[in-house]
């Protein structure tokens, strides 16, 4: 059956793939939806976490022929090169990395037998290397440096593989966090103003700071409560968000509430 | 009034001994059976490895804390273990040796009502010829760090290389397993990285080859079958990380691989495609595979019954399910949850000396059949909560013989594991893991078998300081310092 397959920033695909213990019908299954996958979008290899599998198979088709590799490992790896390519994944962006010519592998084949493959073809040994990355959850990028990395983002971003604005998927950053940042900066300060009696300060720098507790304590419940509120908004503003759940809205603002109460009532007894 | 017999005090054994003393208290007999006179804190035995800590440092004499406490400490090897007693008598009792000075040699029977055997495991460096020197111990052509002398030696050795790149000779340093059965991958990579950060630090680097070998069938598998974790807000296998980790640092790496014998300067290998090679090393410390320390099980008319007790490697059957068969029959279920031995009611084994119902890596032989796979590792965190649980377990028969015993399986267990990649208050690194559950359970965790929310990483120099931190905070534990109880294993 055709599967659905996943398509960067998708982060499913990020889920370590585990071992295949059994070589039943359940494999078989999954191994005809791979091929059939294939076969509808015209791909030469696919591995099975890039249709939601999260096992250690990957297909690649070599002279017309779907190869199974369950399993799979490479033993040695000789003779480095950058490697230019693309997945469709990253909805065929090319992206260059390092990669291995020359591969000893080993791999289990239907029956479970460990079977040992020299891979000495450097078009065949990196798409051996990108499809096993997809098995222990890496992609492309995971072969990048930070900086490299960085850049690619921002290109596949130009690319218009990032979701439209208009999609349901929750953006990378919220405006909800601005709520947080202000709050968390102003419990902050009346942290410090909790300590500053340690350290000899004058009295009337500390009557100031009372000061700054008084109207803080309340800034954080209502800025709380505009979180709460608009964090709701977001919420039914982008269906597949699993930090827009209210349990998280709610603890969020309950913990910095409380923290809110508890520096207000030592405030109150240590400056007031 | 009863008396508990600990056969070891490594972290297994001393957890055992110290919360059945605090718990039985005295009105109950507390003995501990181990053949070293010190407690060591295994790994910090990497940082004597480099010459950045010294053996003092990560070693405390245990019989003042056993005074202290209350535990009768004999300074002794178990020898065998009479469960049933013997002709003259049904009280069951261990045969030791002394290894105390002045009374080395001598043996004596300790009779017990309840044994805990955490003798942890034998360094069967003679499993690979070339490896032992043909009598149990370490040969002369590589070095160890698993005991505090070995790190001491090996430091010394490394500080010879140092000296030869200095003076502009070429060194190559090999790292890894020496056989193709070993465990303890995470102490051989803590130490390359730790060598290769003293060499950068000492200016040498570039005269100074570092090669890592290992039987685990990819990088990072650690005998665990590899971990996932949360990485800087992304989930990273631990084989990209530690792929990033060698390369970076430069330093290749030879996996797969069975060590099959060992001369001056030359690692003879075999890989699990089935080829062969030769590695050549001017210094190289590869650990030894484990084995049971050889305990002997005497029946009450004298027979040898040893592997009614134990299973063929040495380590003590417990209550886990040795008849799981093929890889793919494997379950969570099949580890042990008390670590009592099936036969004996009041015998327990803890730490490494438990023996494992299979592997926790998937299974692996090279084409001409050699096994190459990392066996399951016992040690730290797991070896100090199975200690614990099995001291409760005792403790609580003592008071009722119906008790429950208490659990502590691996396959519900999660462990944290920070590795050393360098020491130094500004420059160390170390990678902070944590892993739940450490066997994976493929049934409630399907593919991957753990739980992803759990199981997470963080690299950089705070997790140096969290490794160093916890040297103190567990060396401090083991003495039995105040509010030590608290320090959880």
């Amino acid at each position: 059956m055709i599967q659905q397959i996943k398509y960067y920033p998708d982060s499913s695909i990020n889920i370590n793939a585990g071992p295949i213990r059994s070589f039943k019908e359940s494999y078989s299954d999954m191994l005809r939806d791979i091929i059939d996958t294939m076969k509808e979008h015209n791909l030469d290899a696919l591995s099975a976490i890039q249709i939601g599998y999260p096992y250690q198979l990957m297909v690649i088709k070599e002279n017309e022929e779907y190869c199974a590799y369950a399993n799979p490992r490479i033993i040695t790896q000789n003779k480095p090169f950058d490697s230019t390519e693309e997945s469709i994944y990253f909805k065929n962006h090319a992206i260059t990395v390092k990669r291995y010519e020359e591969l000893s592998i080993i791999y289990d084949d239907k029956n479970g037998d460990m079977k040992t493959k020299k891979i000495d073809n450097k078009e065949e040994a990196a798409t051996f290397q990108r499809k096993l990355d997809y098995l222990f959850n890496g992609t492309l990028l995971d072969r990048l440096n930070p900086n490299q990395k960085e850049q690619a983002i921002k290109a596949l971003a130009g690319k218009g593989i990032m979701p439209d604005k208009t999609d349901d998927y929750c953006p990378t950053f919220s405006k909800k966090e601005y709520f947080v940042s202000v709050t968390d900066k102003l419990l902050f300060f009346m942290f410090v103003s909790l300590i500053l009696p340690l350290f000899g300060v004058e009295k009337s720098t500390l009557e100031s700071w009372y000061t700054y507790d008084k109207f803080a304590f309340p800034a954080v419940i209502l800025i709380m409560i505009g979180f709460f509120f608009y964090a709701q908004y977001e919420a039914k503003k982008y269906k597949q968000c699993t930090s827009c759940q209210i349990g998280n809205n709610i603890g969020v603002m309950v913990k910095r509430i409380t923290v809110g109460v508890v520096f207000a009532v030592a405030s109150y007894f240590i400056l007031g | 009034m009863a008396k508990v017999v600990i056969m070891g005090g490594g972290v297994s054994g001393h957890t055992a001994a110290t919360f059945a003393k605090k718990w039985l208290g005295n009105d109950h007999e507390v003995i501990v059976v181990t053949p070293n006179s010190n407690w060591n804190w295994i790994p910090s035995n990497i940082w004597v490895g480099v010459g950045q800590m010294t053996k003092e440092e990560v070693v405390f004499p245990l019989a003042p804390v056993y005074k202290k406490a209350g535990i009768d400490f004999k300074q002794a090897l178990a020898v065998s273990i009479h469960p049933d007693g013997n002709a003259d008598s049904d009280d069951s009792y261990i045969t030791i040796e002394y290894t105390e000075e002045g009374k080395a040699g001598e043996t004596e029977e300790v009779a017990y009502d309840y044994l805990i055997n955490a003798t942890g495991p034998k360094l069967n460096f003679d499993a690979t010829p070339g490896l032992g020197n043909g009598e149990g111990q370490m040969g002369s052509h590589t070095v160890s760090v698993c005991t505090a002398d070995h790190a001491v030696h090996a430091n010394e050795e490394l500080h010879k290389i140092f000296d030869k790149a200095k003076a502009g000779e070429k060194q190559k340093i090999l790292v890894g397993t020496g056989h193709g059965m070993c465990t303890c991958q995470g102490a051989a990579f803590e130490y390359i990285f730790n060598i290769e950060h003293e060499a950068k630090a000492a200016g040498v680097r570039d005269n100074i080859e570092i090669k890592w070998i290992s039987n685990e069938s990819f990088l990072g598998d650690f005998g665990m079958g590899g971990l996932h974790m949360k990485v800087g807000g992304y989930v990273v296998s631990s084989k990209l990380f530690a792929e990033s980790l060698f390369s970076e640092r430069n330093v290749p790496w030879l996996i797969g691989a069975h060590v099959s014998k060992v001369e001056e300067g030359k690692a003879h290998y075999e890989l699990l495609d089935g080829t062969t090679g030769v590695e050549e090393f001017d210094f190289a410390m590869l650990i030894p595979p484990f084995s049971g320390v050889g305990l002997k099980a005497i029946a009450k008319d004298g027979s040898d019954v040893t592997s009614d007790m134990f299973l063929p490697n040495g380590f003590m059957k417990v209550d886990a399910k040795y008849d799981a068969g093929a890889y793919e029959n494997w379950k969570a279920s099949d580890w042990p949850r008390t670590y009592q031995n099936p036969d004996h009611d009041n015998i327990f084994a803890a730490g490494i000396a438990f023996a494992p119902p299979h592997l926790i890596s998937k299974p692996a032989s090279s084409v001409n059949g050699t096994p190459i796979n990392p066996t399951p590792p016992r040690t730290g965190m797991p070896a100090g909560i199975i200690g614990k649980a099995v001291a409760h377990s005792v403790c609580d028969l003592i008071k009722d013989s119906n008790a429950k015993l208490h659990e502590a399986s691996m396959a519900e267990m999660g462990a944290a594991c920070v590795a050393s990649a360098g020491k130094g208050l500004t420059t160390g690194t170390a990678a902070a893991m944590t892993v739940y559950p450490v066997v994976p359970d493929f049934e409630t965790y399907p593919g991957t078998g753990r739980d992803t929310d759990y199981t997470f990483g963080e690299i950089g120099l705070a997790g140096h300081w969290i490794k160093h931190i916890l040297h103190h905070l567990f060396i401090y534990k083991a003495k039995l310092k105040p509010g030590w109880t608290l320090i959880p294993e």
